[in-house]
């Protein structure tokens, strides 16, 4: 399997753009977003796919430190 | 000198007296001194110990000869003072000067990018660390199946590199993408990936124990997460851009919150504060 050219990794992030900001408008009901969520996992490998999802997560929770500050696990 | 001694010993006049006792005291002060042996021949019989000279110009015969004395001892204790003291601040610089250079030396083993590489451009042609002598060098490592990050890194080194070029008095800046997963990006895909990016970019690549020794010499951490079913994984790695100066040498890095502006001008004071170790 070939790297993405550059053409198909910006038909990725714009589609995951996308896909993000669909997230934010409904407030991460995914259910809402399943068409976008299609296009997004046709766009991008899966692998990417995959990767976006942990990295997403990870940019909220780095935004909510950020804003909010250090907030312990609830279950710790 | 009795009569003087009941004289002063009426203890009439308190300034005759102090001057009694003064000069007994530095009779005696003499007298002992003489005892210890070193300045006998100075000392006045002890039959005229209170008469001239000893009693009229007690103090000034005694603090000419002392204040010679005492000079030269003076100039003995200094000059052996301070060699003492020369000798220790001597061998202290020395110490430190050997401290200074171990650090050199064991920066020096430290250093990063040290010895030479062997590796594949992306033509297929054999490239090695003294290929970039005398280029100044922007360099990456990353894989060509990134997702984001290394794209990026990689816009935006290319992205200095075509500013730096804008300007015709700095010298030209040769763009590297290292592979850190030999095992997919082989020449072709290496080909491929560095066209989409930069004219001059050349990318790297070799064996797997090649890729190794050259991430371990720049102290690049990678690491191949597990495959999916389409055996597609990700590379983590660590994400540094290296610029490395026309002898081959590290020079600065840039990490991801440097801007392709900052880069290009980091660069060019380098470039300003160059000198050559070869030349």
């Amino acid at each position: 399997m070939s790297a993405p050219s550059a053409q198909q990794r910006k038909a990725c992030w714009d589609s995951r753009d996308r896909y993000w900001q669909c997230l934010d408008d409904s407030k991460d009901d995914k259910d809402k977003c399943q068409q976008i969520r299609k296009g997004f996992e046709d766009n991008c490998p899966q692998t990417w796919v995959k990767y976006f999802d942990k990295r997403r997560d990870y940019l909220k929770y780095k935004a909510d430190l950020q804003s909010k500050g250090f907030e312990p696990a609830k279950n710790s | 000198m009795t009569d003087r001694y009941s004289d002063t010993g009426g203890g009439e006049d308190p300034g005759q007296k102090s001057l009694q006792s003064r000069t007994l005291g530095s009779g005696w002060c003499a007298l002992q001194r003489g005892q210890k042996g070193k300045y006998i021949k100075h000392v006045a019989p002890a039959r005229s110990l209170f008469t001239s000279p000893c009693l009229q110009k007690p103090q000034q015969s005694g603090s000419t000869k002392s204040a010679v004395t005492l000079r030269t001892r003076l100039l003995v204790s200094v000059a052996i003072g301070g060699a003492a003291v020369g000798t220790w601040y001597y061998l202290r610089r020395e110490k430190e000067e050997k401290k200074k250079l171990d650090r050199i030396k064991q920066l020096q083993n430290m250093a990063v990018g040290q010895g030479d590489f062997n590796l594949l451009d992306h033509h297929g042609r054999p490239c090695s660390k003294k290929d970039f002598r005398g280029s100044w060098v922007l360099m990456y490592f990353g894989f060509t199946h990134c997702p984001d990050i290394c794209p990026d890194e990689l816009q935006k080194l290319c992205s200095a590199v075509s500013l730096l070029e804008k300007e015709p008095t700095v010298p030209s800046v040769l763009p590297v993408f290292v592979s850190v997963d030999p095992e997919r990006d082989n020449v072709e895909a290496l080909a491929k990936y560095v066209s989409e990016f930069h004219p001059r970019l050349k990318g790297l690549t070799g064996t797997p124990d090649q890729v190794k020794a050259v991430a371990q010499a720049y102290r690049v951490y990678y690491n191949a997460g597990p495959p999916d079913e389409d055996n597609d994984y990700i590379v983590d790695h660590t994400i540094i851009i290296y610029l490395v100066n026309p002898d081959g040498l590290f020079t600065d890095y840039y990490n991801r919150n440097k801007t392709d502006q900052e880069i290009a001008e980091s660069v060019k004071k380098h470039m300003k504060t160059y000198k050559s170790i070869f030349s």
